[in-house]
């Protein structure tokens, strides 16, 4: 199973659209795919229509008092389950606290899922905490959907500085540009010159598009309503880009 | 993963009368009718089927995917999206979980296309406020594919499909089907089903030799059942051979004609001396017009297992080796095709199944033909027995390589005999000493092989050198693999007296004498 986390420091970049849109993709192929929506927001959980419940909330879960296993859903893809959000994760770091190797729970508590998907998407709430190191420790590859603007670039520099800090080499960490508006200068600007960031941006980008934003209304992934827009082509291509990523030795 | 309940419908029942019961009784949506094609595979020796397993191509004009069930309990256990066909070998699938578990369910065997089934379906779905999907029903119609649409119906059935956290919902949609609608869930057997009226049966094909006898029953009667069997077991593995499917048809058609050979010649008092003469100089020459190709056969195969032996930088310059092999494994092959489809074999054929099934003499001229079975067995075995033995314990370290192969001969003789007779014994006893009798025979052909491999790769090198395809670093790559076969040889070699003790420990040979000694009690053999 290979974790791939969808995370940036920023909000509204587009990580909940990417991993909505992504595990449709992988679920297409045929891969047992889970989607864990960790943020208490529960935009995920909500594209898929499953209600934002944990039955026990986080504690019991991360205390595993509950099997993971109870508390997955089965979306209305084939292939395709989630675990729901829950509003008690606001209070993630707190139940994470209380743990000896409080960064390595979450690594851990999914280790039983190996032998049952192939793909596991983190959907990740933005922000620096807990719970973050948690999602950087348990994740193979961490896609960071990034705007083309300066401010967002800084915050992805502060987040490689805080993974190489940490010593997390692991970690495949893998920008891309989402949300380009091409009529935007500074848009255009960077992504016709990308700057050095890590190993570098992938090489697929993700435009600026009304249907993406639909998905609000629709409930669901791209792929079911607008499959032959340009946002979803990006979406494959950039799951194409993904795939020597996704080694099969460790699927 | 989630489990499906099938409930089977009467055949005669129209399918859209059962669409507007659902829609009126039940809380349901109905989806657009779908059409979707099931094809079976397996391997020619029913490895999936063996092992309980069901694999189905399901050609869908949107999605198509290649699922692997547990047989029986409709449980589907892995998928993987696939376009086009499944290709012959496993290892050219897709990667991931269902590649590799198909890889080493089939080996080295080619999935083998069965029959196909059209389904006619429509999907049911219970829906919450939310618009979320919570249970899945199908309602199919299955019939067999061709005829122009007109294949004989298989099933008409609802299908219950459970989603993963919605249990509860599945549940209560089961109870209100068997109450309300009467029906009872039931496994299906699908693909016997699509089977049935053709020549094939799941499980109608294996190599393993398995022959009922009755311990009483004349030798030359008993015999000549077992040589049949392995007469057809040829014939069957003819179209794969001549069609180039994958390389076990060769095989076990060269195992067949083995056996052949070791039951004429270890049953000389069974049979008419000039019939014996006759047909194993006509299986000698099968043996020997048949080797070339599978000796080919094995070096592909274990190509790359061969090139791992090398060190990394000279792997790459064994690759004309590669294409040496596979260029005279085709030609091989044609001459081969040429021969089974020749005269020779098909006389061959004939004269044999004619004798083995000619009206058994009632004087025999062969001393032991009129004998009980079981006592020819095992007066055979134990022979070859005392043989291995004998020769086994006159092996030194210092012995030289001819005196193995002669053991190795020998083993291989005393395991037909106890695989023809397998039935005479005890099951669980005479599988054990087989068992033991292996894992000496192990031994003995791994030591054989790497010599043979070994020798062959400097032929190979005369070969290639002739057809002026031999550049300094190939056979400087090819050089290095001799030799380190030979060492491999070596060690293989020096483990041999540890295998041979293990086999002829005391323990063993009490074993062996309790069930083959002459003056072992009647009580063993049934
Ligand atoms: N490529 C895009 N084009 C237009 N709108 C987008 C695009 N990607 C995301 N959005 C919209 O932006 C908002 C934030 O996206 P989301 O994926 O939820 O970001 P995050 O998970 O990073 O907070 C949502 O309303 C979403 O519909
Ligand atoms: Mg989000």
């Amino acid at each position: 199973m290979k974790v791939i986390a969808c995370y940036n420091i920023k909000g509204g970049v587009g990580k909940t659209a990417t991993a909505v849109n992504l595990s449709c993709l992988a679920a297409r192929e045929g891969h047992p795919t889970l989607v864990w929506d960790l943020d208490p927001q529960g935009a995920a959980s909500f594209y898929f229509r499953v209600k934002p419940k944990v039955k026990g909330g986080s504690g019991s879960l991360f205390r595993r008092k509950r099997e993971l296993d109870d508390v997955i859903k089965a979306t209305d893809y084939d292939h395709l389950d989630l675990i729901p959000a829950d509003f008690s994760y606001r209070n993630l770091d707190l139940t994470l606290e209380q743990f000896s190797k409080s960064t390595k729970r979450l690594r851990k508590l999914i280790k039983p899922l190996r032998s049952d998907y192939d793909y596991l998407f983190l959907d990740c709430a933005p922000g620096i905490s807990l719970v973050s190191e948690n999602v950087l420790l348990a994740a193979d590859i961490l896609l960071v959907p990034t705007i083309p603007t300066t401010l967002s670039l800084r915050t992805l520099y502060q987040l490689l500085q805080f993974c190489e800090d940490r010593g997390y080499t692991h970690l495949e960490i893998l920008p891309f540009f989402s949300m380009v508006d091409r009529r935007k200068n500074l848009h255009r600007l960077m992504i016709d010159d990308p700057p050095k960031a890590g190993r570098g941006f992938l090489s697929s980008t993700i435009p600026y598009a009304s249907e993406v934003e639909l998905m609000g209304t629709k409930r669901t992934a791209l792929e079911s309503y607008a499959h032959s827009s340009r946002a979803a082509e990006a979406y494959r291509a950039l799951w194409e880009e993904l795939k020597p990523h996704l080694a099969p030795s460790q699927v | 993963m989630a489990t499906l309940l099938t409930y089977p419908l009467p055949k005669q029942d129209s399918l859209p009368r059962w669409r507007q019961t659902l829609l009126d009784r039940l809380p349901l949506h109905a989806d657009a009718a779908d059409r979707y094609r099931l094809h079976f595979y397996d391997s020619f020796d029913w490895r999936l089927f063996m092992a309980g397993k069901l694999l189905e191509w399901r050609e869908h004009n949107g999605v198509s995917e290649l699922c692997l069930h547990d047989s029986g309990n409709d449980v589907t256990a892995l998928t993987t999206r696939l376009d086009r066909p499944p290709p012959r070998f496993a290892a050219d699938l897709p990667a991931g979980r269902l590649q590799r578990q198909l890889d080493k369910l089939l080996g080295v065997r080619a999935l083998l296309p069965l029959t196909c089934v059209d389904v006619r379906s429509q999907c049911f779905r219970l829906i919450d406020e939310e618009g979320k999907t919570r249970v899945r029903l199908f309602l199919e119609q299955l019939r067999l594919a061709g005829s122009g649409g007109h294949g004989r119906i298989l099933a008409k059935r609802l299908r219950l499909a459970p989603l993963h956290g919605y249990g509860n919902d599945a549940k209560r949609l089961t109870q209100h089907i068997e109450q309300n609608l009467a029906l009872l869930p039931q496994a299906q057997n699908l693909l016997a089903e699509a089977l049935s009226g053709t020549s094939k049966t799941p499980g109608d094909y294996s190599s393993g030799i398995d022959i009922p006898l009755q311990p009483e029953q004349r030798a030359d009667a008993a015999m000549r059942r077992i040589l049949l069997v392995l007469l057809q077991t040829m014939e069957t593995n003819e179209a794969g051979i001549i069609d180039d499917l994958d390389t076990e048809f060769l095989h076990d058609f060269r195992v067949a004609v083995r056996r052949s050979r070791a039951a004429l010649g270890q049953m000389k008092k069974v049979f008419p001396v000039r019939t014996l003469q006759r047909f194993r100089d006509e299986f000698a020459w099968l043996g020997s017009m048949t080797g070339p190709s599978r000796d080919l056969d094995v070096y592909l195969l274990e190509f790359s297992a061969l090139q791992a032996l090398l060190p990394a930088d000279l792997r790459g310059d064994l690759e004309p080796l590669r294409d040496h092999l596979a260029r005279h494994r085709q030609q091989e092959h044609a001459v081969l095709c040429r021969e089974l489809q020749g005269a020779r074999y098909r006389k061959l054929k004939q004269q044999w199944r004619r004798y083995l099934t000619s009206k058994l003499p009632q004087r025999p001229a062969a001393a032991d033909a009129r004998k009980p079975i079981a006592d020819v067995a095992h007066h055979r075995t134990w022979r070859m027995y005392r043989r291995v033995l004998k020769e086994g314990n006159a092996i030194t370290p210092e012995s030289p390589a001819e005196e193995v192969h002669e053991l190795r001969k020998s083993c291989k003789k005393l395991r037909y005999l106890m695989e023809f007779f397998k039935r005479l014994y005890p099951a669980r006893e005479i599988s054990a000493l087989i068992k033991i009798l292996k894992k000496l025979q192990d031994n003995l052909g791994e030591f054989q092989d790497l010599q043979v491999q070994s020798q062959a790769m400097k032929q190979f090198s005369v070969e290639m050198d002739r057809e002026g395809r031999l550049s300094p670093q190939t056979a400087l790559a090819m050089e290095t693999l001799s030799d380190t076969l030979q060492d491999h040889m070596q060690r293989v070699r020096s483990e041999f007296a540890n295998r041979f003790e293990a086999f002829g420990k005391k323990a063993n040979r009490q074993r062996f004498e309790r069930l083959f000694h002459p003056d072992a009690g009647a009580e063993n053999r049934p």
